[in-house]
């Protein structure tokens, strides 16, 4: 999850007075998390659904409202028209369609600041902006700029100087050897044109979605800002700009809008939803009226007023989140105060039970442990060599899965008994006999995907053999299912030819027993004779 | 053997007794020396054949007391004791015939307990050289002797000890039926001696929270589901709202099973309500292809979803415990796959407090009494919360289940009326505070040495 930090500096002018403790009880109850802290920052954490956290000044928001400093939705207001305007070229709109941007005017960035800025914008490109595939954010020094801008497609020979360098370099260049290009220019792989922002004079502001121009670089002397969103998709365009609108103004900036086609950004229209109050109160157990409703929701800084059985909720642009009246009654709850709510217990009118396949586990476990067997737990996820190299298998039908990070899980398991030869190779310096069952989920491909409950058994010490592990099937049949098993002469990857067979039921083939050949037992680095066994549970008993 | 072993040794650790060990070399007949003991030494046999008047080693070969093979050695022995002369080419025994050659002697000697070859006299032992030579007459083996001998405590101890000399050690099944046992003293055992350690078969330690969250679960009136543990794309993220482009869909997070769709994930009726309900609440195209792929469920929600969305119930408890995939790094607090508890409570008037009232019972039941509740965000519940539990032996809150209700964009394209109350989290963070872990990866290990050591029980 993202973080911000808040310096204990900023943190007394957003809410003045109130005692740091008071702050970090508080914190949760906003659905943030408290990561760390030391002597000077809070470290928080926030839910990827509230973007509008990104910065402190966001965090600042909604702890004034729960702690009553400041209710409502927050004021917003477009100072004016900037006047100006970004033309799009055509050619764009196959690469990065969407542009919107704002002009903020007049305020003041000290470092911290900055650093505030800066960190908003990395967490609005990882989380809204996918990691800048579907949106990113240019923040510029508007002095630096002449109107009109121009939103256009270049070649991979076009140049100017990209943010941090002194001299220019190609598109083509800033791809294959800067940093940033390498790291996110597979968004613009499947292009030969690229998307580039240029000003009147001819300044490249940006080279959308990988680096900035050098010229308009933002520093703590400027005074008044330009920013731009590019995107894929013209809402997510819209939702960062609104959040960078509102952090902006909290910074102490004037917004004015810029023109882009016939529409001026930021559009930062409240949304209306109305929501039941009954059906509010139903859904968090309490039994609120409309004044006191109203009041939980200013509390999470959204306005509210009534209407017969409803409320009408007016959300603010940047909470993108709220689309729902169930959303509005979490609002409700947060504003409330969740600490306030009382768990109530709801009786049953049904009586619980487990299912048959737990019945069935419940009584393998106990026959097995019974039989001095111990009970081993290993992954469905596997690897080749264990599954399948170790006997000479050569898979033709195995189950991978895409992108592991690790090889010791890249396929799931067919069978149990090799997991159970790998538990045994991690014990060759315990005190043998050694004996181990699992019970466990298989895998086989077979058109679509098959899945089977299996149960396996293995024996390790020196007189280990077949006759013993046959007497374990033979007695788990009879004990759980009151079967008999029958084994017949068959050959297998695992066993010993000779001594192998297939284990039937009633005639139907569930299962494979026999004593483990010496190449695999080499191959596992053991030491003692193995026998074993596995059954199909899902084809003994349908289930 | 074993007993009188463990006897010895526990007799030496109390110090009633000393404990010497002594090697030494005996000599035994080996197989085809206990033969001649019985029938005769080659020559022996040879100058009876002669005083039979067999003259001629043709003769004596034809009457059978000896085989072709021992020839030379009869023929040699005989010439050493001077038993036989040779006159005209004919065998003739000499009057030293009568007596016993050494070797004899020494054979006539040797018995099933061997001879102690330091007490040999130095004549003896040149005819074990000579006896070596014939093959498989002698066997020499070296012996380790244990001399035990009573200490000075031992020694007091013998008077009490008197009585019980007589005593049987052991109650045997001939005691007991033949009545013997009246007339019978019997000697107390050592009870304080150690017994060597018995392994008992047993349920993984996991399994045993397992079994007992069931037991919660039945407790409190739910009812077991289960299901696979490949899913569509479908189930484990659209049905829940999830959007196509979520980062939890990358494969960086999820794993994806090579190669496999699943043609038709779902009836066209949840299809069409699914498609229209992302349409609508995300903005963007709904891609059919996606929800095909198979990945290995990152949650057991799509098997209560699936199970709620046949069965439509007006209410209901239901619950689950599975495993769960995610693509991780493997490290101590990481796994690819874990076990997902589940719980989910359906009714007319479900709420948030009923929510957090079940699971203030359910940890109760587990033994944790100090809990709080934290909203926070699910992409298919609203409204969510998170619980902290407070840990005695940490000394500090941690974080357990999540929970929540599910998003009306989950339930009513699927037909699901009432508010559906949900709540799961992963054991393995519950095992590793009972077990007192802080590397989740020993729960997979299956180290005897600590699959052994888990006591079942909490004191």
């Amino acid at each position: 999850m993202p973080v911000v930090n808040i310096t204990n500096d900023r943190l007394k002018k957003f809410v003045p007075g109130v005692k740091v403790d008071k702050v970090l009880d508080i914190l949760p109850f906003v659905a943030l998390d408290i990561e760390g802290v030391d002597s000077n920052v809070i470290r928080v954490e926030y839910n990827p659904n509230r973007p509008d956290f990104s910065s402190d000044y966001g965090i600042a928001r909604a702890l004034r409202g729960l702690l009553g400093i400041e209710t409502g939705m927050p004021k917003f207001k477009v100072a004016s028209k900037s006047g100006q305007a970004i033309r799009v070229d055509p050619a764009v709109k196959k690469i990065r369609p969407c542009i919107v941007a704002l002009v903020a005017k007049n305020g003041r960035l000290d470092d911290e600041t900055i650093k505030q800025l800066i960190a908003m914008q990395e967490d609005l490109h990882n989380g809204v902006g996918r990691r800048r595939k579907k949106a990113s954010i240019g923040i510029h020094n508007l002095d630096a700029i002449s109107f009109p801008i121009i939103y256009k497609a270049a070649g991979s020979d076009y140049s100017f100087v990209p943010l941090g360098e002194s001299s220019s370099m190609t598109i083509g260049q800033i791809l294959k050897e800067s940093e940033i290009g390498k790291q996110y220019g597979h968004i613009l792989d499947k292009f030969d044109r690229y998307p580039v922002i240029v000003d009147s004079a001819g300044t490249t502001l940006s080279f959308p979605p990988i680096i900035n121009g050098d010229i308009t670089k933002v520093d703590t002397k400027c005074r008044n800002l330009f920013v731009e969103v590019t995107a894929t998709d013209q809402k997510a365009a819209e939702d960062v700009l609104a959040i960078i609108a509102v952090t902006l103004q909290d910074a102490g900036f004037e917004i004015r809008t810029v023109s882009i086609g016939n529409r001026e950004m930021p559009q930062m229209r409240p949304n209306q939803i109305a929501a039941d109050i009954n059906y509010i109160n139903g859904i968090l157990g309490l039994d609120l009226d409309a004044r006191q409703m109203i009041m939980c929701l200013k509390k999470s800084r959204l306005d509210a007023k009534t209407r017969g059985s409803k409320i009408i909720c007016t959300i603010p642009r940047y909470r993108t989140d709220i689309t729902h009246s169930i959303d509005i009654a979490e609002e409700v709850a947060i504003g409330y105060g969740i600490y306030n709510l009382e768990p109530t217990f709801p009786a049953s009118t049904t009586a619980g039970q487990k299912n048959l396949l737990s019945t069935y586990f419940e009584a393998i476990r106990e026959t097995m442990t019974g039989l001095g067997m111990l009970e081993s737990l290993n992954f469905s996820l596997t690897s080749k060599e264990v599954q399948y190299d170790s006997f000479g298998i050569k898979a033709s039908d195995m189950l991978s899965v895409d992108g592991s990070k690790s090889i010791e899980h890249e396929i799931l398991r067919e069978s149990l008994i090799p997991s159970l030869l790998q538990s045994l190779s991690r014990n060759v310096h315990e005190e043998y006999p050694q004996r181990l069952f699992e019970i466990g989920k298989t895998f086989r491909k077979n058109g679509e995907i098959a899945e089977s409950w299996n149960v396996a058994a293995v024996v390790a010490h020196g007189e280990a053999g077949y006759t013993e592990i046959k007497s374990a099937i033979q007695a788990l049949l009879k004990t759980c299912f009151g079967k008999d098993a029958t084994t017949k002469a068959a050959s297998s990857p695992f066993f010993m030819s000779g001594r192998c067979a297939e284990i039937t039921v009633e005639g139907k083939t569930v299962g494979m027993i026999g004593e483990v050949t010496p190449p695999a037992l080499e191959r596992f680095k053991l030491r003692v004779p193995v026998a074993g066994f596995e059954i199909n549970l899902s084809a003994l008993t349908g289930a | 053997m074993d007993q009188v072993r463990r006897g010895i040794e526990w007799l030496k650790f109390k110090d009633f007794i000393s404990v010497n060990e002594l090697s030494a070399s005996r000599v035994f007949l080996a197989n085809e020396g206990a033969v001649t003991k019985n029938n005769g030494l080659p020559e022996r046999r040879l100058v009876n054949a002669v005083k039979e008047g067999k003259n001629t080693i043709a003769e004596v070969l034809a009457s059978g007391v000896i085989k072709n093979e021992e020839v030379n050695a009869a023929i040699a022995g005989a010439r050493r004791n001077q038993w036989i002369q040779l006159v005209e080419g004919k065998m003739i025994a000499t009057t030293l015939a009568e007596k016993q050659s050494p070797e004899e002697v020494f054979l006539a000697r040797l018995d099933s307990e061997g001879t102690d070859i330091t007490k040999l006299t130095d004549e003896e032992k040149r005819t074990l050289d000579q006896l070596k030579k014939r093959p498989n007459y002698i066997e020499v083996k070296e012996e380790k002797e244990t001399k035990i001998s009573l200490t000075d405590a031992g020694r007091m101890l013998l008077p009490t000890l008197k009585e019980e000399i007589n005593a049987e050690r052991r109650l045997t099944t001939d005691l007991i039926t033949s009545g013997k046992w009246k007339e019978t003293k019997f000697s107390a055992l050592d009870v304080e001696a150690p017994a060597p350690a018995a392994y008992p078969g047993r349920r993984h330690p996991l399994v045993d929270i397992i079994e007992e969250v069931k037991e919660i679960f039945v407790g409190l009136g739910f009812e077991e589901i289960d299901g696979p543990m490949v899913q569509s794309g479908f189930w484990n993220f659209d049905a829940l709202f999830t959007p196509q482009d979520h980062p939890a869909r990358e494969m960086q997070d999820t794993f994806y099973v090579s190669g496999q769709k699943q043609e038709i994930p779902a009836s066209n009726d949840q299809i069409k309500k699914i498609s229209s309900i992302h349409k609508r609440g995300w903005g963007r195209e709904w891609d059919a292809e996606e929800a095909k792929r198979m990945v290995l469920r990152t949650h057991t929600t799509p098997v209560t979803l699936q199970h709620l969305a046949k069965i439509k119930p007006e209410s209901g408890r239901f619950f689950s415990v599975g495993r769960v995939f995610r693509n991780e790094k493997v490290s101590y607090k990481h796994l690819v796959e874990f076990h997902q508890v589940e719980g989910v409570a359906t009714a007319p008037n479900a709420s948030l407090r009923d929510l957090m009232g079940l699971q203030k019972e359910f940890y109760a039941k587990m033994g944790i009494k100090k809990i709080k509740f934290w909203p926070t965000f699910f992409p298919y519940t609203e409204p969510s919360l998170q619980s902290m539990v407070y840990n005695e032996k940490l000394e500090k809150w941690v974080e357990l289940f999540g929970m929540g209700i599910f998003r009306p964009e989950v339930t009513q394209p699927l037909g699901i009326k009432n508010p559906v109350l949900a709540w799961g989290g992963g054991l393995e963070r519950i095992a590793m505070l009972r077990f007192g872990l802080d590397d989740v990866r020993e729960l997979y290990s299956n180290r005897l040495a600590w699959l052994r050591s888990v006591p079942r029980c909490q004191l």
